[in-house]
C-alpha cells in the first residue's frame, strides 16, 4: 500500500468523537418526543400513531437507504465511495432501532388501519375480498419476516466493512458482493410489500402498483442527502479531511438523478390514475388535491424536484458544500412532506397539521437516529484503511 | 499558411502535465494538447475555462420545452379544440409527456451539433493528425512568437520537462 494510505491511517486512529453536549441533548430529545407521543397514545391515538408511522418509516427509510447505497456501490464494483463509507454503514447501523419504532405499531393496527377495525370486514365487501392478505396475524408476521431480513442483511455488510480493517484485503469486498446482491434482489421484493403494508393500506380501497417504486425513489433521494449532509459536516469537523469536491459532484449528480427519478415515478402514478379517471383510483388524489391538503400536494412536487432541478443543474452548484447542504435540507423536507400526504389524510382528511404530536415524532425518532448514527460513527475508524478500493477513493476525480 | 507551430512528444502523463503548467507559466502560446486518452487534471493544467456548451444544452432544452407546450396548447385549445372523455381541453398533465421528450430531444441533438460546430468537425474534413497521439504518446503543441529565440526557449523547455522529442510543423488555420 502507498504512502497517502498510511498517513491516511495515522490521521483517523479511532472513530470521531461527538460532543458529550450533542449527545446528551440527542438522548434528551428522544426521551421528551417518544414521551410525548406515548402520552399521545391517550390523548389522541390516531394522530400519535400517525405521527408514530411517517417518522419511523422516514427514519427506517434512511437507515435502510445507506445500507441499499453500500449495496448498489459493492455491485457495481464502485470505488470512489469508499472515504465516506463509513457513512452509509452507520446509517445501516440505525436498522435494528427503526425496525423496534415500526413493530411498536403493532398493537395499535386496530386503531391505525381501517381494515383492522373489529366488524369491518362483515359490512365492507371490497376489504372482505382482500381478507386473505389484510389480516393482523399475517400482517404481523410480514412486518417480523421483511424486518428480520433487513436488520441481518445491514448487520451483516457493517460487519464485513469493519472486519476489513483488521484483516485487510479483497475476501470481505467479495463477500459484501455477495452479500449485496442478495440483499437488493430480497430488498426490492420486502421493500414493495413494506410500502404496501404499512403506508398503501392506510386507504384499504385504493391501489397502485408503481406505488412502492416511488416510495424507493424517495428511499434513494433522502438517504443520498442525508449522507451528503453528514458527509459535509464531519469533514467541516475535520473527520473526513479526505473528502474532496469530486466526491460531493457525484454525490450531487446522485441528488439530481434521484430526484428526478421520485418525479418522474410521481408523475407516472399521477397521470395515468388522471387520464383513466376511474373513481376507485381517483379518490386518492381527490383526497389530496381538494380542502386542506391542496397547497401541501402542490408543495410537495415543488420540494422533492422542481427547486432541487434547478438549483442542481449547473456543474459548480454540485461541488459546493454549502449549496449541497440547502439543496439536501430541501430535499429532505420534501420527503416528510411526500410521506405526510401519503399518511396523514387516512385520519386526517382536513388537512395538514404539524401540532405538538407530529414534531414530537419527527424530534424524537430524528434523535434516536442520530444517537444511532453517532454511536457508530464514533465506534468505528472514518477511514476503512482495509478496503482495496481507499487508494482510488483518495484519488477520485470527476 | 500561417507560422510554424512547435510540437513536443511526452511519454508520460505526468510529464505531459507539468509541461502544459509551465508552458503557460513562461507565457508561451499553448495551442493545445494532444492525448490518446482523457488525463484528469488537463483542463486545470491548460487553464480552460468551463465549457460553455452546457449554455447551449439549457438553452435549447428550454426551447424544446416551450415550443412543445406552446404547439400542444395551441392545437388542442385554440385550433381545434376537441373533447377528449370529458377532459378540458387545457389538459396541462397529458402535454407533460410530450414537453419532456421534446425537452430531452432539443437538449440533446443541439448539444451535439454545437460540439460539432465549435470543434470544426464536419464530414468529408480532412484532418492533420500527430503521429501515435492517438495510441501511446502526448503531444502539446505550441504557437511560438515570431523571434528565434522564444522558439530556443519553448523547445529547450519543453526539453527539460521530457519531450522525447520535438518538431515544427506548418497547419492550416
Amino acid at each position: 500500500m502507498s504512502a497517502p494510505v498510511e498517513a491516511a491511517s495515522t490521521e483517523s486512529q479511532g472513530g470521531f468523537a461527538v460532543s458529550p453536549v450533542f449527545h446528551r441533548a440527542a438522548q434528551v430529545a428522544a426521551g421528551a418526543g417518544l414521551g410525548v407521543l406515548v402520552l399521545g397514545l391517550v390523548q389522541a391515538p390516531e394522530r400519535a400513531l400517525t405521527s408514530l408511522l411517517t417518522s419511523g418509516f422516514y427514519f427506517l427509510c434512511l437507515g435502510l437507504g445507506g445500507a441499499v447505497f453500500l449495496a448498489l456501490m459493492y455491485v457495481a464494483n464502485a470505488g470512489w465511495f469508499t472515504v465516506f463509507k463509513r457513512i452509509p454503514e452507520a446509517f445501516a447501523s440505525y436498522v435494528p432501532w427503526g425496525a423496534v419504532t415500526l413493530l411498536a405499531l403493532l398493537p395499535f393496527v386496530t386503531t391505525l388501519y381501517p381494515w383492522a377495525k373489529p366488524g369491518v370486514m362483515e359490512t365492507d365487501h371490497l376489504l372482505h375480498e382482500k381478507a386473505a392478505f389484510l389480516n393482523v396475524p399475517f400482517f404481523a408476521i410480514r412486518m417480523g419476516v421483511m424486518l428480520a431480513v433487513w436488520v441481518g442483511f445491514t448487520w451483516m455488510l457493517r460487519r464485513n466493512s469493519l472486519r476489513q480493517d483488521v484483516e485487510r484485503g479483497e475476501p470481505l469486498t467479495r463477500k459484501n458482493v455477495t452479500v449485496s446482491a442478495v440483499f437488493l434482489v430480497l430488498f426490492s421484493l420486502t421493500f414493495c410489500l413494506a410500502a404496501f403494508d404499512w403506508l398503501m393500506s392506510l386507504e384499504p380501497h385504493w391501489f397502485s402498483t408503481i406505488y412502492a417504486l416511488y416510495n424507493v425513489a424517495g428511499l434513494l433521494s433522502s438517504s443520498v442527502c442525508a449522507i451528503t449532509v453528514v458527509a459535509v459536516l464531519l469533514h467541516r469537523a475535520g473527520a473526513l479531511p479526505r473528502l474532496n469536491s469530486s466526491h460531493l459532484h457525484d454525490l450531487g449528480k446522485l441528488m439530481f438523478g434521484f430526484a428526478t427519478l421520485w418525479a418522474y415515478l410521481w408523475f407516472s402514478q399521477f397521470m395515468l390514475i388522471w387520464y383513466a379517471n376511474i373513481p376507485e383510483e381517483t379518490v386518492y388524489f381527490i383526497a389530496r388535491m381538494h380542502g386542506g391538503w391542496e397547497v401541501p400536494f402542490y408543495v410537495n412536487v415543488v420540494l422533492n424536484w422542481a427547486l432541487p432541478f434547478v438549483l442542481l443543474l449547473p456543474r459548480p452548484a454540485k461541488m459546493n458544500p454549502n449549496h449541497l447542504l440547502r439543496v439536501a435540507g430541501v430535499l429532505l423536507v420534501g420527503r416528510w412532506l411526500d410521506l405526510q400526504l401519503m399518511v396523514a389524510p387516512a385520519h386526517q382528511p382536513e388537512g395538514l397539521t404539524v401540532g405538538v404530536y407530529e414534531l414530537a415524532g419527527l424530534v424524537g425518532v430524528g434523535a434516536l437516529f442520530t444517537l444511532a448514527v453517532t454511536r457508530a460513527v464514533r465506534t468505528s475508524p472514518m477511514l476503512p484503511v482495509g478496503d482495496p478500493y481507499l487508494v482510488e477513493s483518495l484519488h477520485h476525480h470527476t | 499558411m500561417s507560422a510554424p507551430v512547435l510540437i513536443g512528444y511526452f511519454e508520460h502523463e505526468a510529464q505531459v502535465l507539468a509541461a502544459t503548467r509551465a508552458v503557460r507559466e513562461a507565457g508561451h502560446d499553448l495551442r493545445d494538447v494532444y492525448t490518446p486518452y482523457a488525463v484528469h487534471g488537463l483542463d486545470d493544467a491548460m487553464g480552460l475555462k468551463p465549457s460553455r456548451l452546457t449554455w447551449v444544452c439549457f438553452g435549447a432544452g428550454l426551447l424544446g420545452c416551450t415550443l412543445a407546450l406552446s404547439l400542444q396548447l395551441y392545437t388542442s385549445v385554440v385550433s381545434w379544440p376537441l373533447n377528449v372523455g370529458g377532459k378540458p381541453f387545457n389538459s396541462f398533465p397529458a402535454f407533460i409527456p410530450v414537453t419532456f421528450e421534446l425537452t430531452v430531444l432539443f437538449a440533446a441533438l443541439s448539444t451535439v451539433a454545437a460540439f460539432l460546430v465549435r470543434a470544426r468537425l464536419f464530414p468529408g474534413k480532412k484532418l492533420q493528425t500527430l503521429p501515435r497521439v492517438t495510441d501511446d504518446r502526448f503531444a502539446i503543441v505550441i504557437a511560438p512568437r515570431q523571434s528565434p529565440e522564444s522558439l530556443e526557449a519553448a523547445e529547450d523547455l519543453l526539453r527539460r520537462h521530457g519531450a522525447v522529442a520535438t518538431d515544427l510543423k506548418e497547419v492550416g488555420p
